[in-house]
């Protein structure tokens, strides 16, 4: 299920005073199976993107594709859920809405509301629950008594369990200890490359960006203004500084290990050991070169 | 060195039939310092913030702020002028139409007439470099912002602590580094106590003292330079390390000979230039 945007518009508040051009123009591919991370400065249209993708917001002018869905700007009403089905969308903080008063009872809520029977429901919830890692001696308790990631997971699990080809997630890991956030994204890395899933990600976390996504789009101003490879990206740093975004950490402490060594390179390395391997090449060049 | 919170013994429990959230704390806090609370989604953190400021009052042992106990209920109201807090949704906290009016409902809470209200609110917005924004509505501004206004509801009414309760942690990078940005110069320009609970460690290196908390129980106290030299222990309460030793730990596991003393990143630069050069 390819993902286009041709030429997407999307202004809030038309003919107010508070008319807003939330995306100007937008043309972009997320291709099937990929996992894109779409970051900007708040304000810059990435959550007005993504609210494009199952349905939630319609373009104000342009074409979008899902799969064989297409959405029109200035289209009749039209039946959003076959596309909502396939699209699961992951909003800050999900387990915010979380009310049921048993875990698999809320995990069944999602797939229930899309005409799937009890029984089916029952099963999918269980095989999502086991997705995200939450044993079955829980599924029959209060998800109100769980941790902040655990309730986060169970809000994931009632996503899941509807069986979307394409997953949304806006700041996934906001709010999260170290150690949790660590868990979510290896759980979505997981289900991208066992499931063959799609997921789109919106982050503030640049080093999430470069290690977990194939792509990587940069919005500001409602344009993306830059697309391609984590590597091919995060090389643009003056780019990214103008629209207030940073590079990862990596990149910055490797930034100052060349600045002193007096060198305008720039290293795209964006885990802990790829950039240990780089400083040793750093100095190893610097002494090569006295 | 004046101390200006003293918890002593402190255990709290949500409900009788629940366990013990805070088990046994005891800690102070200096005047004029900068002291970060560390530990997973879960170890207690929060919850003790609120027993600094009386919002929650433990069942065992004694809050001491500036000289009240929280439990006195005729102080109460004191205590919080004294101890403000952010907390962590800018949303969740704007109650005015406007800018000016967020910033004044404390002072009105807390009875102050209108000339020292205009007076503190004008001194406020300029702390926190929002006086341009006196008149703008919530929805117009960022969160970095709202963040910054919440900061100036507080330091309007002249508090000598404040607690920031994961302040940062739902803002854009920008955002982070404004609120920092402008605690800091809260705490060296006004001699402001600060309190921050957080998991942004690169945040918390910079602090004058660090607490670690898991499970309910305070298990280390010191300063970032020593706690983080035992790595072990944080790994083990499922706390992350600060970059510069992530990427110590990786360049020694490659045999590059370094100390255990950076904690800072231009430290280490400075010292892998050191022994490079010495090679």
């Amino acid at each position: 299920m390819d993902i286009t945007f041709e030429h997407v518009t999307h202004v809030y508040g038309r003919k107010t005073p508070f008319e807003k051009r939330a995306l100007d123009d937008v043309s972009i591919r997320i291709p099937s199976g990929s996992f894109t991370s779409i970051i900007g400065h708040t304000g810059s249209g990435k959550s007005t993107l993504v609210q494009h993708i199952n349905g939630l917001l319609k373009p104000s002018e342009g074409k979008i594709t899902v799969g064989d869905f297409v959405i029109h700007a200035h289209e009749k009403k039209k039946d959003f859920k076959e596309l909502r089905k396939r699209v699961g969308f992951v909003f800050q903080y999900p387990e915010h809405q979380l009310f049921e008063e048993t875990i698999i009872k809320d995990v069944c809520f999602g797939p229930m509301n899309f005409g799937v029977s009890d029984a089916e429901a029952t099963k999918r919830a269980e095989e999502s629950l086991q997705l995200v890692g939450l044993p079955s001696s829980f599924w029959h308790r209060s998800p109100f008594d769980l941790s902040g990631g655990q309730m986060r997971r169970v809000a994931i699990a009632g996503v899941l369990a509807v069986r979307p080809q394409v997953i949304i997630l806006d700041e996934p890991t906001a709010g999260l200890d170290p150690k949790g956030r660590e868990e979510i994204l290896s759980l979505f890395d997981d289900l991208h490359s066992r499931l063959n899933l799609t997921v789109i990600m919106v982050t503030h976390n640049m080093s999430d960006a470069a290690n977990y996504s194939d792509q990587v789009i940069v919005m500001g101003e409602g344009k993306p203004l830059l697309a391609g490879s984590p590597k091919h990206v995060f090389l643009q740093e003056d780019l990214l500084r103008k629209v207030g975004l940073d590079i990862p950490e990596t990149m910055l402490f490797l930034n100052k290990v060349l600045d002193k060594a007096g060198s305008k390179d720039k290293i795209p390395a964006f885990t802990i050991d790829e950039a240990a391997d780089s400083v040793i090449s750093i100095l190893n060049g610097v002494k090569d070169h006295v | 060195m004046e101390k200006i919170i003293e918890v002593s013994d402190l255990s709290y429990r949500y409900s009788e039939e629940q366990p013990y959230v805070l088990k046994n704390i005891n800690f102070t806090v200096n005047k004029g310092e900068w002291l970060s609370i560390v530990g997973h989604n879960g170890s207690g953190k929060s919850t003790l913030a609120k027993c600094l400021n009386g919002l929650i009052l433990p069942q065992k042992g004694t809050v001491n702020v500036g000289g009240y106990v929280t439990s006195d209920e005729e102080k109460i109201w004191e205590i919080r002028r004294l101890v403000g807090m952010v907390f962590q949704n800018p949303d969740n906290q704007f109650v005015g139409a406007t800018v000016q009016d967020d910033v004044a409902f404390g002072m009105e809470n807390h009875g102050l007439s209108r000339e020292v209200m205009i007076e503190r609110l004008t001194e406020a917005l300029r702390l926190v470099r929002m006086d341009q924004f006196a008149k703008s509505e919530p929805h117009r501004l960022s969160g970095g912002q709202k963040q910054r206004v919440a900061i100036a509801g507080i330091v309007a009414l002249r508090p000598l602590i404040i607690i920031m309760d994961e302040s940062t942690s739902m803002l854009d990078p920008e955002g982070r580094k404004e609120i920092i940005q402008t605690v800091r110069a809260l705490n060296r320009d006004r001699h402001l106590t600060v309190i921050s609970i957080t998991h942004d460690l690169e945040e918390a290196i910079h602090s004058d003292r660090l607490l670690v908390m898991n499970d309910g129980q305070l298990i280390r106290e010191g300063k970032p330079r020593d706690i983080f030299k035992s790595t072990e222990l944080l790994r083990k309460v499922g706390l992350d390390l600060p970059f510069a030793i992530k990427m110590r730990n990786a360049l020694r596991a490659k045999g590059v000979p370094l100390s255990d003393t950076a904690l800072f990143q231009e430290e280490l630069v400075d010292e892998l230039w050191t022994l490079h050069s010495s090679m």
